[in-house]
């Protein structure tokens, strides 16, 4: 069984060859919204800056309003509401983290770490209305800080 | 190839417990890190697990598949799988629980692991006087592939991480880099090249190129991924990696009844 040299590698080597080419054809596509997205808008839109510039890592708007509904629920005293609607944004931001890690790792990682905290906060055995009140805004002030930046 | 002429005194009853590399032990390879990952993933996220929790399952199960595989006396196609994708699982696992929870930066433990790996084939080679991936026949030789596996997977994450990071370097021009670097070890290996080195070398960078393809499948079309979604990619990775293990175990029990009743 063991003793020929298999002449299977080389099928190896043409499918990995394939799968850069495969790789290298999709490559237009993953260029497209980092230089896209950074662009300004042309015109009379630009007054409303506050909801169209985006940050470096791309638009965040959809992981800003999940944020932003979880701190009108924590304002409301609701916590354990609160709880369950930031597990979206977990989910919707660790599904997307191999897409804009690269864009700007530490913008990233700024971003990582408040969401982390929120979710710690949230998650406490005991969760305390401050807590996660200042955790809210401290991610809100991160989400809007890296917009600011750029 | 003079490792053939090392005749090893295999334990008693054992033969050789790991694949030949073919084709098919790459493909099942690359897949097998990408549905590790998104499996630890979704157990942790999704289903709500949380990392620590999500570890130590992981841990135990790793455990257990690696106690079995170690009990099998010949190579078993399924249980050398699980305890690749398993192995696949907690080296990704260690590599984050440094980076994300005890805060060690990328180069360290990138450093350290490459270092590791070096001790282990030093050690290895000492003991045994050869590094074949063919003979893996004894106890002693078997721990010692399995710890380098382990350390591959690390290192493999951790460098593949260092890269996104420190050069920004997204999913689809990784899996291009990182393919490019196993075809260049392919042909070193096909020039000649040492085929225990070209071996290890494919296998740590099969690590992080297994990871980029799976990020393009799985990523939105937004971040030039083609969309699939994490589920729907392991789903099918897991279909593949099942049929190509399901044929190996189907060849290895028809190879031993032929063999046992020679």
């Amino acid at each position: 069984m063991s003793y020929f040299r298999s002449p299977v590698p080389s099928v190896a080597a043409v499918s990995a060859v394939a799968l850069i080419l495969a790789a290298g054809c999709s490559k237009p596509a993953d260029m497209r919204p980092a230089d896209a997205a950074p662009a300004p808008p042309s015109a009379q839109t630009s007054t409303t800056a506050q909801a169209k510039t985006v940050s470096k890592l791309g638009d965040l708007s959809a992981f800003r309003s999940i944020a932003a509904d979880v701190t009108a629920i924590v304002d409301k005293g609701d916590l354990p509401a609160a709880k369950t609607r930031i597990k979206d944004l977990e989910v919707a931001w660790d599904s997307a983290e191999a897409g804009l890690k690269p864009r700007a790792a530490n913008d990233w990682h700024a971003l990582d770490k408040a969401i982390d905290h929120a979710l710690q906060v949230l998650r406490a055995a005991t969760p305390s209305q401050t807590n996660c009140k200042t955790a809210m805004s401290e991610l809100l002030k991160t989400f809007d800080s890296l917009r600011a930046v750029n | 190839m003079k490792d053939i002429n090392h005749a090893p005194a295999s334990t008693p009853g054992w033969l050789n417990k790991v694949p030949e590399v073919t084709l098919s032990f790459w493909f099942i390879k690359i897949m097998s890190t990408t549905v590790g990952e998104t499996g630890a993933d979704f157990l942790a996220v999704n289903a709500g697990l949380g990392q620590g929790v999500t570890r130590g399952v992981m841990g135990t199960l790793l455990a257990i598949a690696l106690f079995t595989q170690l009990r099998t006396r010949r190579y078993t196609p399924w249980t050398y799988w699980l305890t690749v994708v398993l192995v696949s699982v907690v080296g990704t696992q260690i590599t984050d629980l440094l980076t994300d929870g005890l805060g060690v930066s990328l180069y360290v433990s990138s450093c350290v692991f490459a270092v590791a790996l070096a001790v282990i084939f030093a050690v290895w080679h000492r003991v045994e006087g050869t590094l074949s991936i063919r003979e893996i026949s004894t106890r002693r030789r078997e721990l010692f592939y399995w710890a380098a596996i382990l350390c591959t997977f690390a290192l493999g994450t951790a460098a593949g991480d260092l890269a996104t990071e420190a050069l920004g370097l997204g999913f689809t021009p990784g899996a291009a880099s990182f393919g490019a670097l196993i075809a260049l070890t392919y042909v070193a290996w096909r020039m000649g090249g040492n085929t225990v080195l070209t071996f290890w070398i494919g296998y740590i960078l099969t690590r992080p190129f297994g990871a980029a393809l799976g990020d393009m499948l799985t990523q939105a079309k937004t971040y030039g991924g083609l969309g699939m979604g994490a589920m729907w990619t392991s789903a099918i990775f897991l279909t593949v990696i099942v049929l190509l293990v399901g044929v190996a175990q189907i060849g290895a029990g028809s190879g031993s009844n032929a063999r046992a009743t020679e």
